[in-house]
């Protein structure tokens, strides 16, 4: 292998040394632009014995080849790695064993749960679901997230630059950096539970002054009415405020206790997202459920012992991404990819939202148009072909997620963040007897995957170019 | 002009000032969070760096590298200081003489022959700022026994496949976009649609075969089996061809004219008109290899005179589990390369990425 090399750098290097002082004089200071008609050898000899047509073959030539080798290839042999068994890394002395790989994943006796499959199965379905369990949180998240950014940077504010380099460094950083910083934040007594326990200990002392209690009523009822006051005139920006003032009252509160139910926590938020968006599309009721919003939320307030909500026992430091059962590890996952692959996101978003004409939000304003209705109206019809490529991105990116889990939690606790690309990599290449075949099989069938979703995804996009 | 018209007045004309609203103040809200969120974190690593073992060991969560000031006492050694203060509100430094219990038996510093029993809760830990660049020297210098570290080695290794990845990448792909929009011939089409179909490749399912590939070429294990098989970029070659796409045709003619060879056009005309494009490429070409993980990994993590930095990192990380103060400081000096270039160029690399990057 080697000797080949060799003597092909040889005799392009000799012979094109050759060639070129034949052909040319070369000045000492002439040195670099040598080496550069040194490297172009190959072409210059491919347009001396073809013409200019052979010329822009022998310029694709080493990209093609690279793709070839390392992209194409690769791709047809997983098929045939897949059907082979054995630990040996000489494709020759694979033994054939037609489709038993693919048998022990598909080894199950109900395929939602992973419990009841083989060993192999195990590993890789547990590996599927919690990779499209957090594909589908992921997403969305991300793509929310990096919009909201995008529309941040984009106002008329003081640093913009700043701000917008800002979100984009995350972006520079390696997995093993963001591993290593995000380790120590959320150790158990890093200083995520340090700030939790300082700030819980600040409020209990607040609320342990005398008059909180009615204070803080009175600044909420104030708050709420200013907030609401202005919601009613159709503004957006205050009616999510409201929204936020709301849900909070709405928890403490906690109305559906009276008739003996839990869940006020969740029914506060949903209400709120109601008439936040019945403001964002103007619906004809939304003044009236504004109205009727405040009018429950003052009388919540009556009720709601502030003293109490503010009181916090001893918070207990958390051991982020080791507690099990939690959900936190997951969390925290979504939270870091979302932290280090945002900016990227938000900079395609931001280039959407530059391309739209200014002159547009100008008609809109002549005409009296809201902000929201602007927004809705304007900006997301506008900004929603730029919103598919990033969603499209951001899902073939976050399918393959594989850096910041190997980093942060190693699949763990148990299993609960075990994504399908570890799976991959633990079965081939780590461990005493490396499962080649089982690993191929697996990727086989993950490229299966992301393939229906990509085509789901180019069918959306192609609906959507439409507009 | 009433308090609050005044207050909220944003710059600008009388007609074309806005107010500074509720969505204003949203906004700032958001960047503050961004700033909470985004710049703590990597803010509190590289303070944590600072701070000295013990500081570290114990989690202490003050901002500043404090350290407990030691002192050499006669037949005690060195020993750490704690300042005593008295009933009568003086204070004095003293080091412990025995165990830490409810009454403490303590000598102090001016006094060494005296020993004073006091209680517990009137002694506090005399403490100053310290900087404990020990964290960077000892795995950097491989002093103390961290020799596990070769820090050197592994800068040496990251810089070589970035560089070298990073030329190869732009010379090619350059060459392959030039093909692609300067020139007619058959099969344009067919090349230009395999390109496309290697960008919706991921490169975390060919793994396994990609092993096989690079393993039977006798490049496994060395740093030429990260630089090769990424080398080919479907984004670099869209990219390039976009852009030279622009560069009009009669230069190219021109230049036929005076008998210059298809290469020297390429390299003399094009490549020069197509800095903007390439210099976008070679800055996600250095980003993508310098924090290149998963291949990297596979390939390079059975020899540790192989290690990039990032591999050398995990490596160490993973070994040391306990010695977070070395760890955080590897963190900070694998940081703060990038960090600077993207500090230099940080305008440079959001406009480019957001006009062309995506296209």
């Amino acid at each position: 292998m080697s000797v080949v090399v060799l003597a092909l750098a040889a005799l392009w290097i000799g012979g094109g040394t050759l060639w070129l002082l034949a052909r040319r004089r070369y000045h000492w200071r002439e040195v670099p632009a040598f080496a550069m008609d040194l490297i172009g050898v190959p072409v210059d000899l491919a347009q001396r014995l073809f013409g200019r047509g052979g010329v822009p073959y022998a310029l694709l030539l080493p990209n093609m080849l690279i793709f070839g080798i390392f992209t194409f290839a690769p791709m047809i042999l997983n098929f045939h790695v897949s059907f082979t068994g054995g630990a040996s890394i000489h494709l020759l002395d694979r033994p054939w064993v037609g489709a038993a790989n693919y048998g022990a994943i598909f080894d199950c006796e109900t395929y939602l749960s992973p419990r009841t499959c083989s060993n192999e199965g195990y590993d890789f379905w547990t590996g599927m679901f919690n990779t499209l369990a957090f594909v589908a949180v992921q997403v969305p998240v991300l793509c929310i997230v990096a919009l909201l950014t995008a529309l941040v940077v984009n106002r008329n504010i003081v640093g913009r630059g700043f701000w917008r380099a800002m979100f984009f460094y995350p972006v520079m950083l390696s997995p093993v950096v963001i591993a290593n910083i995000w380790n120590w934040v959320l150790h158990r007594k890093g200083a995520l539970n340090a700030a939790l326990g300082g700030s819980a200990e600040g409020l209990t002392a607040m609320a342990g002054l005398a008059g909180f209690d009615m204070v803080v009523s009175v600044v909420f009822a104030v708050a709420l009415m200013v907030t609401s006051e202005r919601a009613l005139r159709g503004s957006l920006a205050w009616a999510a405020v409201f929204g936020l003032l709301f849900a909070c009252v709405f928890a403490w509160a906690n109305p559906l206790a009276m008739i003996g139910l839990g869940g006020s926590f969740w029914v506060g938020p949903v209400l709120a997202t109601g008439v936040v968006w019945a403001v964002a599309i103007a619906h004809r009721r939304a003044r009236w459920a504004v109205a009727s919003a405040s009018v429950v939320s003052i009388l919540l307030l009556l009720t709601v012992q502030f003293d109490a909500v503010f009181a916090f026992d001893r918070v207990r430091p958390v051991n982020w991404l080791v507690t099990p059962n939690t959900g936190w590890p997951f969390f925290w996952l979504v939270f870091v990819f979302c932290w280090s692959h945002m900016g990227f996101y938000m900079l395609i978003l931001l280039a959407g939202l530059q391309a739209i004409p200014r002159d547009l939000y100008e008609a809109a304003k002549m005409d009296g148009t809201k902000p929201a209705r602007a927004f809705f109206r304007i900006t997301l019809p506008l900004v929603m072909p730029t919103l598919t490529v990033v969603l499209v991105l951001s899902l073939i990116r976050s399918f393959q997620i594989f850096d910041e889990v190997w980093l942060l939690t190693g699949g763990g606790p148990g299993r609960e963040t075990f994504m399908i690309v570890q799976h991959i990599y633990e079965t081939a290449f780590t461990g005493d007897r490396p499962e080649y075949g089982e690993a191929a099989a697996g990727s086989v069938l993950m490229a299966v995957v992301i393939a229906v979703f990509t085509f789901v995804q180019l069918f959306v996009t192609r609906r959507q170019s439409e507009f | 002009m009433g308090v609050a018209t005044f207050l909220t007045r944003t710059k600008g004309t009388a007609d074309r000032a806005r107010r500074f609203g509720i969505a204003d103040l949203l906004a700032y809200g958001y960047l503050l969070l961004g700033v909470l969120v985004i710049l703590m974190p990597v803010a509190w690593t590289f303070l944590s760096s600072l701070k000295g073992e013990r500081a570290i060991d114990g989690f202490d969560t003050r901002l500043l590298p404090m350290a407990q000031v030691e002192a050499e006492v006669e037949g005690q050694g060195v020993k750490p200081v704690w300042t005593w203060t008295a009933p009568d509100g003086t204070t004095r430094d003293v080091v412990k003489a025995g165990p830490t219990r409810r009454e403490t038996d303590v000598v102090a510093l001016d006094d060494p022959d005296t020993v004073l029993r006091v209680p517990r809760t009137t002694l506090a830990p005399n403490e100053r700022i310290r900087v404990a660049t020990e964290n960077y020297l000892d795995p950097i210098l491989g002093r103390n026994g961290q020799d596990n570290f070769a820090f050197f080695t592994y800068l040496l290794n990251s810089v070589f496949v970035t560089v070298m990845a990073t030329l190869i990448t732009l010379l090619i792909n350059a060459m392959a976009a030039f093909a692609l929009s300067k020139y007619k011939f058959r099969g344009r089409l067919t090349f230009t649609i395999l390109i496309i179909a290697t960008l919706l490749i991921p490169s975390s399912i060919i793994l396994v075969s990609l092993f096989f590939v690079v393993w039977s070429f006798g490049i496994f294990g060395s740093l030429w089996g990260v630089i090769i098989p990424a080398a080919a970029t479907p984004t670099g070659v869209f990219l390039l061809r976009q852009y030279m796409l622009t560069i009009p045709d009669e230069l190219l003619d021109a230049a036929r004219m005076d008998a210059a060879s298809e290469w020297r056009i390429f390299w003399r005309i094009v490549l020069p008109l197509s800095l903007p494009a390439l210099s976008v490429l070679a800055i996600l070409s250095v980003i993508w290899r310098w924090n290149d993980f998963l291949w990297p990994l596979i390939v390079l993590i059975s020899d540790p005179a192989q290690h990039t930095l990032q591999i050398g990192l995990t490596a160490f990380s993973g070994e040391f589990d306990s010695d977070f103060h070395y760890i955080l400081a590897m963190t900070v000096v694998s940081l703060v390369p990038i960090t600077l270039v993207f500090v230099w160029l940080q305008r440079f690399i959001t406009t480019g990425i957001a006009t062309t990057g995506l296209k």
